[in-house]
Parts: structure tokens; sequence; C-alpha cells
């Protein structure tokens, strides 16, 4: 069942397309990862979501429902945004207890200091917010999103600002709102390490379309299935070592890279022969390693190329 | 109604917590009404208890105006420079609620200090008063009536007029928006009723023009949309 659907959506600012006929879909329960880099849209696309803004063409719905046009359907979505939006001047309890009844606790406090415990700052309960470090704001923004169970969280940036302990503590609270509560996870992110270990699927956007959407899985082993990583003996790359490798067959390319040569394959060469070619020739080999593309090369790859994955 | 009761709790205790605004408002509450209350007793030809209430009236609604100004632009633009405006329009209320429940809150706080101000001002009068005062009744349905209106009128067309332009801090804008709405009241008092002081014409003018700008107010509101709010602030 899909929770999050975007269908042919097209927002236009001042004349100019922020986004252009994006469609993508969020299954119940799934951690999503939207990527993009700056002005991309993907502020705007949460805005959209959450009726906040309204399309110019196409639909936005979450749990099938345009939350611009349905204050109850709100109450089931938890939102963090950039800026973590706490009153300044009131204490984490009582900002924690405001939203609380906002979104129908009759008695939040209980809620209130099971999350204050659990994202540790049950000392800090009744200091003013302004008081804070960025990172406690962070903590405490992703305690008030899900403060009311919600079943759809928005996560714009949730590790902005957080040390690693915290942003550990963050993902493993992101992985078991989902697993255990079912929760569906909506996250905008520059932090693709974060997004790679925490996320079911992905989309790029990049110039107001989406350039690709699928699994990591998926989207990681289509980057780079034939590239192999080779370390020599002693730590070093043999002079020759680059020169020889171009030279044999089914070789599409070669490059340095820490203490040793990345060889990129063509469609129908096999690396056990490449490297009995190598042995043959008087190399002595120290590692190999079958070598996957990981989130930022991909992303980087989608974003700098204008490449489309359709 | 429990989400409305929430915003204005909460604005109310941000009001009368905030020092600066505080200050500002008592510095207007006592300085001004004090003053003007002894020069209206130097001056005093007739009876002192109708020259007063007269006096009392026009004042406190113009403080009243004041003191909704006050709190209600603290209110407002505190959204935008704590950056809690988008996570509260994410919540399951209205824009309408949200503005009721903001003005519910600061216009409290605003009738708190105009009475505050209205009866100090009462206490040095009878202390400083040469001869005895007796007020007249319907100065008491203007302080209960008529003064929680004009709080609640103005902390509401500020209000709106911030949510329209972008919760921006204007002080020109918003100090040129109550002066256009004394003018506003007191020009048409003098039309409807020249002689001033505290008559039952001249509450139910009081009355009816207070509900019409905070109608005025809700309804400005409630036709705002999240896009322009979202987009001005940005």
């Amino acid at each position: 069942m899909q929770a999050i659907r975007a269908e042919n959506l097209s927002k236009f600012f001042d004349g100019r397309a922020v986004l252009d006929n994006v469609s993508f879909s969020v299954e119940k329960g799934e951690i999503f990862g939207y990527l993009g880099p700056n002005g991309a849209g993907k502020t705007t696309t949460i805005n959209l979501f959450l009726g906040l803004l309204t399309p110019d063409s196409g639909r936005a719905t979450v749990n099938g429902v345009d939350l611009g046009s349905d204050d109850e359907a709100r109450r089931r979505i938890g939102v963090l945004f950039e800026n973590n939006g706490f009153s300044e001047r009131q204490s984490a309890y009582e900002n924690l207890r405001y939203y609380g009844r906002l979104y129908g606790m009759e008695d939040p406090d209980g809620r209130v200091d099971e999350l204050l415990g659990m994202i540790g700052m049950a000392d800090r309960a009744y200091d003013p917010v302004g008081t804070f470090s960025t990172g406690m704001k962070r903590k405490l923004g992703i305690a008030r999103a899900i403060l009311h169970k919600p079943e759809v969280l928005f996560l714009d940036e949730p590790s902005s600002g957080l040390d690693p302990d915290a942003q550990r503590m963050v993902r493993d609270l992101i992985l078991s709102l989902s697993a255990t509560g079912g929760m569906t996870v909506f996250i905008n992110s520059h932090h693709l390490d974060e997004v790679q270990r925490i996320c079911t699927r992905v989309a790029i956007l990049a110039g107001g379309r989406i350039r690709a959407e699928d699994s990591i899985a998926r989207l990681t082993a289509s980057g780079n299935e034939s590239s192999i990583w080779i370390a020599f003996e002693g730590g070093r790359v043999p002079e020759d070592a680059l020169l020889s490798l171009r030279s044999l067959p089914g070789i599409a390319g070669t490059e340095l890279e820490g203490e040793g040569i990345i060889c990129t394959l063509t469609g129908d060469a096999k690396a056990p022969d490449l490297i009995s070619a190598l042995v043959a020739a008087g190399y002595r080999i120290e590692e190999v390693k079958k070598r996957s593309a990981n989130l930022e090369e991909i992303y980087l790859r989608y974003v700098h190329t204008g490449e489309d994955a359709s | 109604m429990n989400e409305l009761r929430t915003i204005a709790r909460k604005e109310f205790f941000q009001a009368i917590t905030n020092k600066g605004v505080l200050i500002a408002a008592f510095i207007f509450a006592i300085w001004f009404p004090v003053f003007t209350t002894l020069g209206i007793l130097a001056g005093i030809s007739g009876d002192p208890g109708t020259a007063l209430a007269g006096h009392l009236a026009s004042l406190s609604v113009v403080l009243a105006i004041f003191m909704g100004y006050l709190f209600s632009a603290d209110a407002f633009f505190r959204e935008k420079k704590d950056g809690t405006i988008l996570t509260l329009l994410c919540a399951p209320v209205s824009l309408r609620q949200i503005w009721e429940g903001k003005v519910l809150g600061v216009a409290t706080a605003a009738y708190g200090m105009t009475i505050l101000s209205v009866l100090i001002t009462v206490a040095v009068a009878f202390a400083f008063s040469p001869v005895g005062i007796t007020l007249p009744w319907l100065l008491l349905v203007h302080l209960a009536i008529i003064l929680p209106i004009y709080a609640a009128a103005s902390a509401g067309i500020i209000g709106a007029a911030q949510l329209y332009l972008g919760m921006r801090e204007n002080q020109f804008l918003g100090m040129g928006f109550v002066f256009l709405f004394i003018f506003l009241i007191f020009g048409l008092q003098t039309f409807i009723s020249p002689e001033g002081g505290v008559t039952v014409q001249t509450e139910l003018f009081f009355f009816v023009l207070g509900l019409v700008l905070l109608l005025i107010g809700r309804r400005w509101a409630g036709r705002l949309s999240k896009e322009r709010i979202v987009r001005t602030i940005a």
C-alpha cells in the first residue's frame, strides 16, 4: 500500500519550473531517501506533500489524501524541518507538551518524559530551548516529530548538526520506527552515507526532475558491476603496472586508487582471467576486491551529467 | 476547541513573560494615562465623575488598541524569528484556528494590561482630585465588554497583516496601522456623538465598530493561503 505518492507533480516559481512532472511513490513502512543538490526542489516537494504549497499540476498525496485540504489527516503525519522550529524561550518540556496537545493528545506528559529520556535530555527538560546546542535542538526536533506516533514521518536533513553518537542514535531510531512501528519515513538529505545505511529506496532529483528511483542495492549494482580493485605486494603499485593492464584484453579503463588500481572490465571480460594474466606477467598480487559503486558515486553521476536512469 | 485553548494559553504566557514587550507596555500603560488624567483633573469645570469617565472611556480604547498591537506584533513575528511557523502550519489546525488562538491569548494579555492601566489611573485620579468623584456604571460596561473587543480587534488585524506580509518586523507599518485604527474610531465617534463621554449611544457605537473590525481581521486571516505565508517568509 502506498503511503506517499507524487503524480506528475509540477511547481513553478516566477515562471521557472522548480519541479517538472515528478512522479514517484513510497510504500507503507518504507524508509525513502530523497536526494538532490541545493535548489533541486527537495524542500518544495516536501512542502507540496505537507500541503504548505499547492501544485501547479499533478497531485501530492499522503495516505491517499491531500494534506492541504484535510486538517484531520495531518494528525497522522510527523515533520521535522531543517530549522527545528522551537519556541526559544520555552523549555524542552513545554515545547513538546504544546505540540502533543496540538496533535490531540489528552495527556502528553508521559510520552514527553519517555522521549526526553530516550534522546538523553531528561536532565535538560526544563531549560529554555534557546540555551541548547544545534545538536540538542535536532534531537528534540526528532522527538517532537514522533511524539504523537505518526504513520508517516517527513524528515528534512535529520542528522544536520549532530555528532557521530547522536547520528547513530537517530539512525537506529529511524530504523526501529520503521521496523517495529511500521512507520513510513521520507528523508531529505545530503548525508549520503546515512541514506545508504538506512534507506530502502531512494530517488535522485536534479533540475526539478527525478533522475533515478530504485533500491540502493540495484542502483549501486547497476553503477559499477565490472570493476575490481587490485593491490600489489609491498603496498606499492609497480611503475609499469598501469601500462601493462591497459594492454591486456577486456580492460575498459584503469585508474589509481589508494595503494592499488581500479580496473574496469568490458562486458565479456572475467576477473579471474585478468588476475591470471597479471600473475603470468610476473606481478605479485596481494589483494583483489570486487568493487561496487557507493551511493555518492551514483548520486554524482546522475546530478552532474544530467543522466536519466530511464 | 482544545487546540484553540492550547494555542491561546501558550501565546498568553509568552506575552506575559516577554520582558522587552512588558517594559514597553508598562511605560505606555502608566506614564501616558496617569499624566493625561492629571491634566484633565486640573482643568475640570463641571462634574468630575462625568469628565473622568469620558476621558477614561476614550483613553482605555486607545490603550487596548496599542496593547493589542504591542503583544500581537511580537506573537506573530516570533513565529518567523524562531522558525516555528512551518511546523505550526503542519499541525492539524487550520490557519484560522491558529489566528484565533493567537488573538485570544494576546488579547487576554493586552486586556489585562489595559485594565491595570485603568485601575492605576483611577487610583491616581481619586488620590489627586480636590473633590469627590463618582464614576457612572456605564464605564464598567465599557471596561468589561468594549475593551476586550478592541484589544482582540487590534491584535487580530495586526496579526492577519503580519501573516499576509510574511511576518516582517515592520514597526512603521504597525504604528501606522495603530494610528489609522485610532483615527478611524475617534473620527467616527465624533461624527456619531459629538459631545463624547460615556453614553449608551457611544457604547453601542464602540461595540458595533469593534465587532466589525474583529470580524474583518478574522475574515482576512481565514482567506490567507499557507502558500502565501511560506513564500513570503522565505
